[in-house]
């Protein structure tokens, strides 16, 4: 008996697929969660979104909710002990705020005399108790009952204000929550108008081609070659609504990038053999568009709509920050840069916060792009 | 001839505009003129580049020919605006060349094989439609846990299969191959022509097939036609065109099959075909094969040899064989 046996095959087995069934997008997300700065980059998006869109709910304070009291108090506190067991913290501007053990702001304490000769002002902790905050050296030091100068020994963290609270008491994070809500909202907006105004005008463009093709394109041109910021001042001016005005502008600009791909991709597609097959078939443009066109130029389209939103997000901020965006109380990632930039020296957290908000969303949204385009590219397919 | 031909295609000519060139255009297909008759199979062969998909794609109206006419069944379809085309097309399908191409990949073979009945029959219900597609699934060899898949999932011989089913569905009278067969290997190539045949004897199709080697069109077709850049040198029945090649280039062409036997390949005494095919976009005048011919006259620099009747039933464009009474309009190849 030989070593070897032929194996019996059947029409049924040679006609079988033997891979598991797996659609387009399926493939997609199998190659795209093989690449971790494109994974880290979802998660971040999916935290900034459940951030901006849940956070205002949790939190107690409104994003306009004030108290001049508490006006530039940072997340960290260097605090010195006050004599009945709680903390003291000294502001930059010489209050002094009674600090609980567990953090909570409890309040200011109340001026007294001011004595001008030592340079002195005594602060009232209760009825019976003064303490003195010595201001004739820099930086201000609470005086110990022995009358000597102690410095800030311990750092505790605010717990009432996580990340503290701008020069006006209002709390940053709350207002990172709004600012990065509108932030995500100016994407979306821009992002899906740019979406389907790029892709039809563009997708007809390359559909018709020839003249009505030539025509359509260099308006384009025309459009792209007049900046953004002019569009946003000059709306700005007849709107009087700042968040209005620059979905208007990033509307009505950024979708020249999409329609140009768009184009490329229909161009190149119409001469494939599946649509001229669908055309020998008598299908409509409508269908030949829709169902083989667009769906094929997917790839490309997210591609550009994923690099679209961080700089849809960038003007935003970047215009806020000049001050033809969004209109105050209402927080915006650019604004509140503006605002921390009169008290930079002073209290630089209120600048980098927002700085740091606008980096991670603009990170997260990159690398997503970055990671779509490696997963949507069927020459990587492995 | 006693019955009307399927179709008759008459001086059938389509110019390209080259971009960017003012005036001058490719001359894909010019003054093309051949009929089929009911349940026969025509070939068309010829080298690359030589027009034959474009006069395949001229005939089923992928694009608007230049001049000429193309009759199915007695209605003019060549001049017919594109609205009154719908009855027409369900008479006509396509099979394409490349089954990796001509399948939309983001579709699962239901969607693929639907799209003629969507396109056609509006009213035609989701179940109806699923049960057409079942059925004709399986008359291609596949089943219907097939129908689920994705185009990308099946090998090239089932791919081709599909684009079988799609252009079959429609119960057409007349199926193009365009090269159906040259993408794919030897021993799926056999098996795609022996079902090509059996729906031609089960449905009573008429095929124009089209291929660049002359070998598997000796296999399938009843008559043969030749083309060489944009126009048909020479005509006549599948067998005929073997034993007695009349023009210079389709001696060339039956020459540059290739012998599987070396001993008799040694034995091969003329060359095959030498030199590249030149411009469409500006033919050679007179005989355009005449800068290649190996029997190349001074005449044929000059004069365009008409398409003749030099033997009976079979027509050929060469002065070699140009019979003095030759009236080029009486082109018959019956």
């Amino acid at each position: 008996m030989s070593q070897w046996e032929r194996v019996q095959t059947n029409a049924q087995d040679r006609e079988r697929i033997w891979s598991v069934p797996r659609t387009f997008a399926g493939d997609v997300w199998f190659r795209f969660r093989k690449k971790p700065t494109a994974l880290a980059g979802f998660l971040i998006v999916v935290f900034l979104l459940c951030f901006a869109v849940f956070g205002p709910y949790l939190s107690p304070y409104g994003y306009s909710d004030q108290s001049r009291a508490l006006a530039n108090i940072p997340p960290i506190l260097s605090v010195s002990d006050a004599p009945d067991g709680n903390y003291l913290y000294v502001t930059p501007a010489l209050k002094v705020i009674l600090i609980g053990r567990d953090g909570k702001l409890l309040g200011q304490l109340s001026k007294g005399k001011d004595d001008e000769t030592l340079r002195r002002i005594a602060y009232t902790l209760d009825a019976q108790t003064e303490v003195y905050l010595d201001y004739s050296q820099k930086p201000a030091m609470i005086l110990s009952a022995e009358g000597e100068r102690t410095p800030a020994s311990k750092q505790v963290w605010n717990t009432t204000y996580l990340l503290g609270t701008d020069q006006l008491g209002r709390d940053i994070l709350t207002r990172l929550m709004y600012g990065a809500r509108i932030s995500l909202m100016v994407a979306f907006v821009a992002a899906t108008i740019n979406m389907v105004i790029g892709i039809l005008y563009g997708g007809i463009a390359g559909f018709v081609g020839g003249r009505a093709d030539a025509v359509m394109m260099r308006v384009v041109d025309i459009i792209s070659t007049i900046p953004l910021t002019l569009y946003v001042i000059l709306i700005k001016v007849t709107l009087d609504n700042g968040l209005l005005s620059i979905i208007i502008a990033l509307s009505s600009v950024y979708w020249v990038d999409m329609a140009r791909v768009v184009r490329g991709q229909v161009l190149s597609l119409k001469q494939q053999e599946f649509v001229l097959a669908s055309r020998a078939i008598g299908s409509s443009n409508r269908t030949i568009m829709l169902t083989h066109l667009i769906p094929n130029a997917m790839g490309p389209i997210l591609v550009t709509v994923t690099m679209l939103i961080p700089s849809a997000i960038f003007v935003e901020a970047f215009m806020s920050f000049i001050g033809i965006g969004i209109a105050p109380p209402m927080a915006s990632l650019g604004t509140m840069c503006n605002d921390a930039m009169e008290a930079l020296r002073s209290n630089p957290y209120q600048l980098f916060l927002p700085a740091l908000v606008i980096c991670l969303i603009m990170f997260a949204f990159n690398f997503v792009g970055d990671g779509l385009r490696d997963a949507l590219d069927p020459k990587l397919k492995k | 001839m006693s019955e009307r031909p399927l179709l008759r295609v008459t001086n059938l000519t389509k110019h390209f505009p080259v971009r960017g060139g003012g005036r001058r255009v490719v001359h894909a297909v010019d003054d093309v003129t051949f009929h089929i008759d009911r349940g026969t199979t025509f070939g068309l062969v010829g080298e690359s580049g030589c027009g034959k998909s474009s006069c395949a794609r001229t005939i089923i109206r992928i694009y608007d020919p230049t001049s000429g006419s193309v009759e199915l069944d007695g209605q003019e379809i060549a001049a017919c605006p594109a609205r009154e085309l719908m009855p027409m097309r369900r008479r006509m399908q396509m099979i394409f060349q490349d089954p990796y191409a001509s399948l939309n990949a983001r579709m699962t073979v239901r969607d693929i094989i639907a799209e003629p009945l969507n396109a056609h029959f509006a009213a035609l219900s989701r179940a109806q439609a699923d049960e057409m597609i079942f059925a004709m699934l399986e008359k291609v060899g596949l089943t219907r846990e097939h129908a689920n898949r994705y185009a990308h999932e099946f090998s090239g011989g089932q791919r081709q299969r599909v684009g079988i089913a799609r252009a079959l569905i429609l119960r057409p009278d007349l199926v193009i191959c365009d090269e159906p067969i040259s993408a794919l290997d030897v021993s799926i190539q056999a098996q795609i022509v022996n079902m090509l045949r059996d729906f031609q004897q089960e449905l009573g199709l008429t095929y124009l097939f089209i291929a660049h080697d002359l070998s598997m069109v000796r296999y399938v077709s009843d008559h043969v036609g030749v083309m060489y850049l944009g126009q048909l040198v020479e005509m006549c029945a599948a067998d005929e065109i073997y034993s007695h090649p009349l023009h210079p280039y389709t001696q060339g062409l039956l020459q540059s099959i290739p012998i599987p036997d070396p001993r008799l390949a040694r034995l091969k005494t003329a060359s095959g075909l030498e030199g590249d095919l030149p411009s469409p976009i500006d033919p050679p005048a007179g005989c355009r094969f005449h800068t290649r011919c190996p029997y190349a006259m001074a005449v044929c620099a000059l004069e365009q040899p008409p398409l003749c009747e030099a033997a009976p039933g079979h027509c050929v464009a060469c002065h070699l064989h140009t019979p003095r009474n030759c009236d080029a309009k009486s082109v018959s190849i019956e």
